[in-house]
């Protein structure tokens, strides 16, 4: 069946956003206001559309992919499927997030198209994972993420600790390429071909090179991209570099890119992990089951230990790559099913937390989890969200956090046999997480806040402490006027789209965590088929 | 139409609390209404809970509930078709006294708490925000409804301890938190495992009173004894059960006076109630094998908790581990599982919801009255504050057993349990000897802070200001009643829906439900 043109219309408008932000530079048009919105609209155009060709119900008009063509199978080097697509879903959603909650920024001089055009590049790159059959397209797609990521790092060019991380990220993310390529030629002399439909069908051991060779391959592939998902021992660059990045950026990094990586690695083995299982070649499978435990297990002590909000952050990101992975383990349709869920809910939880950390630090919050005492008072909304999605990453029930492990953990259990105890090392690791995320909850609603004499709270927050009403204090101030006062105050100091965007998350979040029934059943549907008919 | 009351009695409370985060400076009486609406809502489903078993309609009314509704909620994939997670809610005889607790102890907690002044909105928000998971563990039938509002009860808990708390609040409510959502995450592995190797069609756990034998014959004794040993963690830590009960302390020491008084009087019984609702009936193999760990839990609860609570100096702390105390009780009467135990062990919660409800205000307005809680240096409150000082008496005498109040009878039948079970039978000795050294160390805090001349009382003490008299008058009107008439309790709990529990002692009344057993002493 022929595809039509208008089926690539997602990554037609990113393609878009990318190509006219740049212009927009040359052309001298650089107000954050005019590029960013361009950037907005654009993605949720393009987030509709990809809403559309799943059948979500208001927007199944704006479809633009035949129907026939979803779920049936590769057209060449692409396939659409409904796995894909609501992933695409994710990484737009995820773009979305960053572009929107970054027209709060403030400008600069040629940094506002800059990182508008490197987004929409990065999300061009995200939206072809989505649609690759291949192994080579997929790892190319990946690639132009990677890069434009790369320099998202950098694009602060002043900053001394960004140039550092853009260093560090490009580095590891070459060898990682490297290294995936290199799999990459592997299985193409193993399997002779690189279509992933040959992964799926064909036990290694069958292949034209034998099971050795393949295997070699799959590793170094599982390596390769195992830096991008972040999986222990794979994950030394990740924190280094969400931590130097600049704050909207760390937050794509986490929202956006990482789940990509995420997506490449459940394309190319998922579907091949019930092959595994069944043939000679169970140490794959037992590889992942390792990497899952691992990874979140290394993820959660680590952010135990930290002093500093952004790699706390980034250490807990770490550790829900592990769930997720558990997801990828299991490789049943309620496990994919988790693994989407979950994914969905770290947008918003990671999008949400860092775009948090990028509001304060605007406001001149250090960036020590000390520095966060008393925000509780002095932002009330801001704080309550971050405060729901800390909860929500911890998993408590009620948040779309809590529906994700729940379904993960869940269908580990289900599957039963060995997989119970990769439940159970979920499990314990969240019980664990709870201990670091509650304290930051304790820092900011139970600690006092500073006093100014420290040099660590601006005007603008010492005025945020005392709105309006002038000697009252603010534990005293209950009363509805005072409270709006604080909450306009509030608004102003961070920005509206900020705020929002923070708000919007949490809202999100709790929304879908008490009624997920729509996402479970889109995730469901996706996961099924993506085991049936496979990439 | 039916009206669909437990439903509304989760929605007002859970909106009610919610609303009242955004109610500024009239807090208290948005409050005092939700807790009143929520009370008489409580009220309504008592008038039309049918005293006797009704076993037709459908699969959550065959299995002994009452005032079933069920939605499905969302549906988890299965190879084998849809395993749906359900909205199911029902009441039977041992979740109805649960509630009334939870209303009343709100209720009572809210009109103690009128004057609060440090952000009275928070914290009544909490306050309600506590009762409505309580209230919702209490109906679910559901095992991920019953998880999602087990959890959600720690949380407004974290907050009403790190924010209103004493000194050392952040610390105690961190550490409740962490502890209490360890075990919850244990509880949690055990529950998704009874769930899946079990081989139950869906998540409810209703239906599968009626095919237990079926379902849970998957289950081999030592997978059941592991299975429900992690829910005896689960639950024990709630409880509190030693050696797990360090949280606990910490959290009342700390914790504001209402606060202590949600986290006595309804999030302790939680644990019972898990234990009596889940563990237990699903798996009986499970049950039988740990019966000796779990008898010597409870006995070292019993006697660990009279111990420390005698050599206690802070009048909180000293109620506090008398609550372990109690609780070692109830869990003696759940392990024995009898009609007569489980009986005891429903009514001894209520009782001690009550009671220790009492006491902690009582401590709460010491504390404040006399600028410390110290029990030494303060002497001879009968003379300055005797409204205060008979509180504390009636709540003590409550606590220790005092027949008319309503301890005593739920005490009694729990040793009598205890007695009459061959299994055990002269180990009754030890709990008796605790009661003794119960009585003990109230009667010497009572002489020490009451009589005796004035001592340590500072100039400006003045007796108990009205609203918090009413609080306790609330709590102490109740445990006079029930103590006087405890069959308004007792005929309500055999109509449980647990089947297959043998006699003990003997079955309570309604013999319909657990099968003709001899009577009991309080019975009619």
């Amino acid at each position: 069946m022929q595809v039509p043109v208008a089926a690539y219309l997602p990554e037609a408008l990113a393609l878009a956003a990318a190509l006219l932000t740049f212009l927009m530079d040359a052309a001298g048009v650089r107000q954050r206001v005019v590029v960013g919105s361009f950037s907005v609209v654009l993605y949720v155009l393009a987030l509709i559309s990809v809403l559309g060709d799943l059948s979500v119900a208001p927007f199944s008009i704006f479809a633009t992919v035949p129907k026939g063509l979803i779920d049936t199978g590769a057209v060449g080097p692409i396939q659409f499927s409904s796995f894909g697509l609501l992933w695409q879903a994710i990484f737009l959603s995820a773009s979305l997030l960053v572009a929107f909650a970054s027209l709060s920024e403030g400008e600069g001089e040629r940094e506002v198209p800059i990182f508008y055009g490197l987004l929409a590049l990065a999300t061009l790159g995200t939206l072809l994972v989505g649609l690759s059959a291949d192994l080579i397209f997929l790892l190319l797609s990946v690639e132009v993420t990677g890069i434009s990521t790369y320099v998202l790092v950098a694009y602060a060019r002043k900053d001394a600790r960004a140039l550092e991380a853009s260093m560090k990220f490009y580095l590891i993310g070459a060898l990682s390429t490297a290294i995936s390529f290199f799999g990459a030629s592997l299985i193409y002399g193993a399997y002779g071909s690189t279509a992933l439909s040959h992964l799926r069908d064909l036990p290694p051991s069958a292949t034209v090179g034998g099971t050795q060779m393949a295997l070699v391959g799959l590793g170094l592939l599982t390596v390769g991209l195992g830096f991008k998902v972040t999986a222990v021992p794979f994950h030394m660059w990740a924190v280094d570099v969400y931590d130097g990045a600049p704050d909207h950026v760390s937050a794509y990094l986490a929202a956006g890119s990482k789940k990509m990586g995420l997506l490449a690695v459940l394309v190319v083995f998922a579907a091949s992990v019930s092959i595994f299982r069944e043939g000679s070649a169970w140490a794959l499978y037992v590889a992942f089951s390792g990497l899952a435990v691992v990874t979140m297990t290394v993820g959660n002590v680590l952010a135990l230990q930290q002093r500093t909000m952004k790699r706390m952050l980034a250490y807990s990101s770490i550790s829900q790559a592990g769930y997720m992975l558990i997801g990828l383990a299991v490789a049943t349709p309620a496990s994919l099913a988790g693994t989407t869920i979950q994914a969905v809910a770290h947008v918003l939880m990671k999008g949400g937390a860092f775009l948090f950390v990028a509001a304060m630090a605007s406001i001149g919050v250090g960036n020590r989890i000390d520095d966060y005492r008393g925000l509780g008072h002095t932002h009330p909304a801001t704080t309550a969200s971050f405060a729901i999605l800390l909860l929500s990453l911890a998993g408590i029930p009620l948040t779309l956090g809590f529906v994700g492990k729940f379904y993960i953990f869940a269908s580990a259990v289900q599957a039963q046999g060995l997989f119970i105890f990769l439940a159970i090392a979920g499990l314990l690791n969240s019980a664990v997480s709870v201990f670091y995320y509650a304290r930051v909850l304790r820092i900011m609603y139970m600690v006092e806040p500073q006093t100014s004499s420290q040099g660590r709270w601006t005007p603008a927050v010492a005025h945020l402490a005392d709105p309006g009403a002038g000697s009252t204090p603010p534990s005293a101030g209950s009363s509805k006027g005072a409270n709006l006062g604080r909450f306009r105050a509030e608004i102003q100091a961070l920005g509206l789209a900020r705020w929002s965007a923070i708000v919007a998350c949490a809202a999100l979040t709790i929304i879908l965590g008490i009624y997920p029934t729509p996402l479970i059943d889109l995730a469901n549907n996706a996961a099924a088929h993506f085991l049936a008919t496979g990439p | 139409m039916d009206v669909p009351w437990l439903s509304l009695l989760l929605a007002v409370s859970l909106v009610g609390a919610f609303a009242t985060f955004f109610t500024g400076r009239y807090a208290r009486w948005a409050a005092l209404a939700v807790s009143l609406a929520t009370l008489g809502i409580v009220l309504g489903i008592m008038a039309l809970f049918q005293p006797s078993l009704q076993l037709n309609g459908n699969a959550c009314q065959q299995g002994g509930f009452q005032l079933c509704e069920l939605h499905t909620w969302f549906t988890f994939a299965s190879p084998s078709g849809g395993f749906s997670v359900d909205y199911l809610v029902g009441v039977d005889g041992i979740s109805l006294p649960m509630i009334l607790l939870s209303a009343v102890i709100t209720l009572a907690a809210v009109v103690y708490h009128w004057d609060e002044e440090k952000d009275p909105h928070g914290f009544f928000g909490l306050v309600l925000l506590t009762n409505a998971g309580c209230l919702g563990v209490f109906v679910s039938l559901d095992v991920l409804l019953f998880f999602v509002f087990w959890e959600i009860v720690l949380i407004p808990m974290f907050f009403l301890i790190g924010h209103w708390g004493g000194p050392r609040r952040s610390y105690a409510a961190l550490k409740f938190f962490v502890y209490t959502h360890v075990a919850s995450v244990v509880m949690f592995v055990a529950l998704l495992a009874m769930v899946f190797l079990g081989g139950w069609n869906s998540f409810d756990f209703v239906d599968t009173f009626g095919r237990q034998s079926t379902n849970m014959a998957n289950l081999s004794a030592p997978v059941q004894a592991l299975l429900f040993g992690s829910l005896l963690f689960g639950f024990g830590v709630k409880l509190p059960m030693v050696p797990f009960h360090t949280w606990l302390p910490d959290a009342h020491v700390e914790a504001p006076t209402g606060g202590s008084v949600l986290l006595a009087g309804i999030l302790l019984k939680l644990g019972g109630y898990g234990l009596i609702r889940l563990a237990s009936p699903l798996l009986p193999l499970g049950r039988t094998l740990l019966f000796p760990v779990m008898l010597f839990l409870a006995l070292l609860s019993i006697v660990w908790g009279a111990y420390l609570s005698l050599s206690q100096r802070d009048l909180k702390r000293l109620v506090a581990y008398s609550s372990i105390n109690h609780m070692g009780i109830v869990l003696l009467a759940i392990a024995l599982w009898t009609q007569l135990g489980v009986m005891a062990a429903v009514l001894l919660m209520f009782a001690h919801g009550l009671v220790s409800g009492l006491l902690f205000m009582v401590s709460g307005s010491v504390h404040h009255t006399y600028g410390t809680r110290d029990i030494p240096s303060v002497g001879g409150m009968t003379a300055r504050t005797p409204v205060l000082a008979t509180m504390l008496m009636i709540g003590s005498l409550a606590s220790l057993g005092l027949p008319a109040l309503v301890s005593f009878p739920a005490e009694f039948s729990a040793l009598l349990a205890t007695w009459s079970d061959p299994r055990v039978h002269y180990l009754v000795l030890l709990p008796l000897m605790a009661l003794v050294v119960t009585a003990g160390f109230y009667i010497w805090m009572m002489q020490r802070l009451s009589f005796g001349p004035p001592r340590g009382i500072p100039d400006k003490a003045h007796d108990l200001p009205f609203p918090e008299v009413m609080g306790m008058s609330l709590l102490v009107g109740l445990i006079v009643l029930y103590g006087i008439l405890p069959l308004l309790i007792e005929q309500v709990i055999p109509v449980a829906a647990i089947f297959g529990i043998p006699c003990g002692a003997g079955t309570v009344p309604g013999a319909t439900v657990w099968g003709a057993c001899p009577s009991l002493p309080f019975g009619p």
